[in-house]
């Protein structure tokens, strides 16, 4: 394994560490929002923020990644995203004319059900950048 | 691209990881560039050609065959 790639995987490990502690702390907070619905609104407020500092580690650790990868990985990257940015796009405006068409139920099309769809099309952006280069 | 990389490597007895590491590069970006399914940047580019000792064009042949 050469250097170059060992520490792409090393950082690798980080980012989806934090992304996993993002994640956990996400449903923490929401499951405990759901559960406690008597709680002061300054309260409720700030645990829903209290997952967005960890998101933006998160972030920085994946921008550092990015910047520090070798330049197929970059590429591989930028694909992805490329593929990814205009799917939750198209996602997000066919929601909104399918609300305008019909009555879509809240309990079933709420933020907290259209961001995962964001995570799989980066997934697929990926698997489809990588299939192309390696 | 055309490219005479996997010759010049197997000439030098290098592996894919060993010619990466020399460059800076991981060793999928060396497989990628062998099997003609990535260019590599300029900046690259020139680092191999100072590597081999040989000019670009002696390297990359971007007419498909070599000159």
């Amino acid at each position: 394994m050469s250097k170059q790639s060992s520490r792409i995987l090393s950082d690798d490990a980080v980012i989806l560490a934090l992304g996993l502690f993002w994640l956990l702390l996400y449903f923490a907070v929401r499951f405990f929002l759901e559960a406690n619905p008597d709680l002061a609104r300054g309260m409720r407020l700030g645990l829903a923020f209290l997952p967005t500092p960890l998101f933006a580690l998160f972030l920085w650790r994946f921008i550092q990644g990015i910047r520090s990868a070798d330049e197929l990985e970059r590429r591989i990257q930028l694909e992805g995203l490329a593929i990814a940015f205009p799917l939750g796009v198209l996602l997000l405006t066919t929601l909104g004319l399918v609300q305008r068409a019909v009555e879509l139920n809240f309990q079933d099309w709420s933020y907290n059900h259209v961001w995962p769809f964001f995570i799989f099309f980066y997934i697929f952006g990926q698997a489809f950048a990588r299939k192309r280069y390696l | 691209m055309k490219n005479g990389l996997k010759v010049l490597r197997a000439e030098r007895d290098w592996s894919q990881a060993e010619l990466a590491d020399r460059v800076g590069v991981s060793r999928q970006t060396i497989n990628a560039i062998e099997t003609e399914k990535y260019d590599p940047s300029l900046t690259l580019a020139f680092s191999l050609s100072s590597l081999f000792a040989m000019p670009l064009e002696a390297i990359f042949f971007p007419n498909g065959k070599r000159d």
